[in-house]
């Protein structure tokens, strides 16, 4: 039999013992003493705090203080009407995360989703703190990887590549012992810049291959190897959360398999109306890691008859949230890879149709900004512009004020997602 | 006086017993046409469309007609009179009723099939579609068709009369307005051609369970020629600049297989303003998704085609097939790209391996951009098939 050091260290110490003293006394101390320094000096390593568990079917399972969680959440920016996204909401003296933290828990959402915290740190504690303490909501920290940085994200660059790394492992390290912090999502659909469909980089050796193909990979080969390493890194500095992969769909993540293989968990941005169609099998085929949607939602604006309808809304939701649930670690059918989805969004946002006219924040515009035909019921809209990206919310602002807030008008999906989340296996 | 009450009582407890079950039985049949002016005829040939120019009808043809004293004849002479390169005939109820007029149509609650009889004059005619139903979806109107269309074909019809048979099984036919239909094309008949239809009629049969759709024999043609009748897919789906494509869907220059091949002409005009166009294969024609059709095609491991450009270097950003969302969307998506067209025909290939096929609207599609062509694109595509 062989003992491992400790062990051995105590077996010794015991036979001394026992050879200087009565036998049967000193039987029952030496295994004593054995059993406590086993318990003790040899006891299994702490698990982190959050963990993605992998169970023996291959279902994936997340795990928070040694409990399954499954994500409830929704995507947070609270910017009241007249103010856009620069709007320093942390600081806001009517602290709107408190009303609507109390709406939320309510509902049962159990987390938020933060694109990206804000610069002062205190303010971002305040807030994770205040809704963790008060109403057990846990948040969803992440980074945009430089997406948006003038003239475009120079993933291929060094210097670029840095300053992104210095940024993330700041926030890491700032934020890592807050208790209400559930996970880091690294990016949001900047897979799509490797397309070049936005915010297109480029690299003097990416601009030497003729096969656009070719060049598109490359560009992948680029992107996922960097956050590989962002993931290494964090992991290194907080083994209590796992770092998830933002990503738009499922494009780019045959690449992800090859190039990020340190990530736990993949944040994809869905929306496909109705149904997500196969989209948690072929995930499993094509990279094999556990799923949390942090985008899925439905507007709640109807284009072509040019009317507010919440039941289009909740209908959409609806469907999503029951796919979810099929898909879960211990649901009956489904692949089991799913830990949970974000709904875009709490509150509509009404800077959004046109966010360089400040006299456009005042008003709840009815016009598009995209298309999709999986939200069916108005496709027919003039030029097929059926998405009003300001009326996503699951819950309206009224323009009257309570408290220095503009009320919150909780909508028809509020309660069905209520509902269904109390009994999901009546619904 | 108190044995009549006793009868009468009596009378009373069974008579609704009888009505009931004689309703439960119903008809077994319900005729939409038998002969020219039968009883039994309850809806009118009167919903022409497409190019109805094309299109001659004989309702009382005596040339041979399955039963009775007639048929109804069809002649389609595909001079594409309005410019739509097919046609088609709607039976309905009342005529011309295209789901605006309310309190019409019939509850055929009762029936689960259609059944008709057709043929040929020389047999070899191709009809894309024969179908029920779907009346007042596309465009919407206020009074449609509680049926969705439930179509069966290509049809390649033989010089003797078949049966044919729509399995309407679990299918809402509490209004039907439409209640049978044909549509062909210039493509699959290029000569025009005639062909009979008679004795078509709703009926009841016991224990006819729904029809799951089948999985699709392999290969499985999107576009093989022209005039091959199983050419699956329309290239009805025009997107972006649609004002900036053509298509030749007969073009002779240098077929890579048979005698002719695809010729899309992209002008990059930007016709539309949107600086990209694209074109799906759709089926039916026109289903973005808000047509409950398609097909199986669960067996197919991948897609290929040949494609070559006019002058070699014509940038495509993406072929690719399924992706269409809507109510009916496609089961999944696959896709290849950006393609750098070579000037000789290369044969290309879309994996389709752990993907779900078992619901495709969209067979095939392309897209390209004017940033990458701008001086637009002329390239040729043949052999379109899944495999």
């Amino acid at each position: 039999m062989r003992l491992s050091l400790n062990k051995r260290f105590v077996y010794r110490i015991s036979y001394i013992v026992y050879r200087a003293a009565g036998r049967k006394l000193i039987l029952f101390a030496a295994c004593g003493i054995f059993f406590a320094a086993c318990l003790f000096g040899c006891s299994k390593k702490q698990l982190p705090k959050v963990h993605i568990q992998k169970l023996k079917n291959s279902r994936y399972q997340l795990i928070v203080d040694g409990r399954p969680y499954i994500v409830k959440g929704v995507c947070y920016n609270p910017v009241p009407i007249g103010k856009n996204h620069e709007y320093d909401w942390w600081n806001d003296p009517a602290k709107p995360w408190i009303t609507d933290g109390k709406l939320m828990q309510e509902m049962g959402i159990n987390t938020i989703r933060i694109y990206e915290p804000a610069k002062n740190p205190e303010a971002v504690k305040k807030v994770i703190r205040d809704l963790y303490q008060l109403y057990g909501i846990r948040t969803i920290l992440g980074n945009w990887l430089g997406f948006w940085e003038y003239p475009s994200p120079l993933y291929g660059d060094k210097a670029f590549q840095e300053k992104i790394s210095k940024e993330v492992l700041e926030t890491v390290d700032l934020y890592k012992d807050e208790p209400g912090v559930l996970l880091w999502v690294l990016g949001n659909e900047n897979n799509y810049s490797c397309l070049g469909r936005v915010n297109p980089w480029s690299t003097p050796e990416i601009e030497s291959e003729p096969d656009p193909q070719k060049k598109n990979a490359l560009r992948y080969k680029i992107y996922y190897s960097f956050v590989n390493r962002l993931a290494q890194e964090i992991h290194k500095l907080d083994i209590d959360h796992p770092v998830a992969l933002g990503n738009g769909e499922l494009t780019g993540l045959e690449a992800a398999r090859d190039y990020c293989p340190d990530i736990d968990l993949v944040a994809c941005i869905i929306y496909r109306g109705k149904s997500f169609g196969p989209l948690f099998r072929s995930l499993r085929m094509t990279f094999d890691r556990p799923i949390l949607l942090v985008e899925i939602g439905a507007d709640c604006y109807d284009a072509y008859l040019k009317k507010e309808d919440q039941n289009m809304q909740a209908f959409f939701l609806e469907s999503q949230w029951r796919q979810i649930y099929e898909n879960l670690a211990d649901a009956q059918k489904g692949e089991g890879n799913c830990i949970g989805a974000v709904t875009f969004e709490w509150t509509d946002e009404w800077w959004k149709h046109n966010e360089y006219s400040a006299e456009g924040w005042n008003v709840h515009d009815t016009g598009s900004n995209w298309s999709s035909g999986s939200y069916y019921f108005d496709i027919k809209a003039e030029n097929n512009m059926n998405m009003n990206e300001e009326w996503f919310g699951i819950v309206a602002l009224s323009e009257e004020k309570v408290n220095g807030l503009y009320k919150r008008i909780p909508r028809k999906a509020y309660y069905v997602l209520r509902d269904f989340w109390k009994n999901p296996a009546k619904n | 006086m108190k044995k009549f009450l006793m009868i009468l009582a009596a009378l009373t407890i069974a008579a609704p017993v009888f009505a009931a079950e004689t309703a439960a039985e119903g008809p077994k049949e319900f005729g939409v046409y038998s002969d020219k002016g039968a009883r039994e005829n309850h809806f009118i040939p009167s919903g022409w469309i497409g190019d109805y120019g094309d299109v001659k009808m004989v309702d009382q043809s005596t040339t041979n007609p399955q039963s009775g004293a007639t048929c109804v004849e069809f002649t389609y002479n595909a001079k594409k009179s309005q410019g739509n390169g097919w046609a088609g005939v709607y039976w309905q109820n009342p005529a011309n009723n295209w789901g605006s007029k309310p309190n019409s149509g019939f509850d055929l609650s009762g029936m689960n099939k259609l059944t008709f009889w057709a043929r040929g004059a020389k047999g070899g005619e191709v009809i894309q579609e024969f179908f029920v139903g779907g009346i007042g979806y596309e465009p919407k109107a206020l009074y449609p068709d509680s049926l969705i269309k439930v179509a069966v074909g290509p049809v390649e019809l033989t010089d003797t009369w078949q049966q044919y048979s729509i399995n309407l099984s679990g299918r809402d036919l509490s209004y039907v307005i439409g209640g049978f239909g044909w549509v062909t094309n210039a493509d699959v008949n290029p000569q025009g051609c005639t062909f009979y239809i008679d004795n078509v009629k709703f009926e009841k049969e016991e224990g006819l369970a729904p029809t799951a759709k089948q999985a699709q024999e392999m290969p499985f043609y999107v576009f093989a020629d022209r005039s091959f009748s199983k050419n699956h897919f329309i290239p009805s789906g025009w997107m972006g600049d649609y004002g900036d494509l053509r298509i030749d869907t007969g073009s002779k220059e240098n077929p890579y297989l048979g005698d002719t091949c695809l010729k899309i002409t992209y002008s990059g005009q930007a016709t539309q303003g949107a600086r990209w166009a694209g074109m799906c294969w759709q089926h039916p024609a026109n289903n973005w998704g808000n047509v409950d059709a398609g097909y199986d095609l669960s067996r197919a491991t991948k897609l290929t085609f040949w494609a070559r450009g006019e002058k070699g270097g014509e940038r495509i950003e993406e072929f690719k097939i399924g992706g269409l969302m809507g109510e009916f969307s496609d089961s999944d998506s696959a896709v290849i790209g950006p393609v750098i067209l070579n000037k000789d025909w290369t044969q290309y290939t879309i994996d389709l391996k752990g993907k779900d096929m078992s619901y495709i609207i969209g067979g095939f599609c392309w897209a390209a951009n004017v940033d990458n062509n701008p001086n637009g694109a002329v390239f040729y595509l043949d052999e379109i098939k899944f495999e």
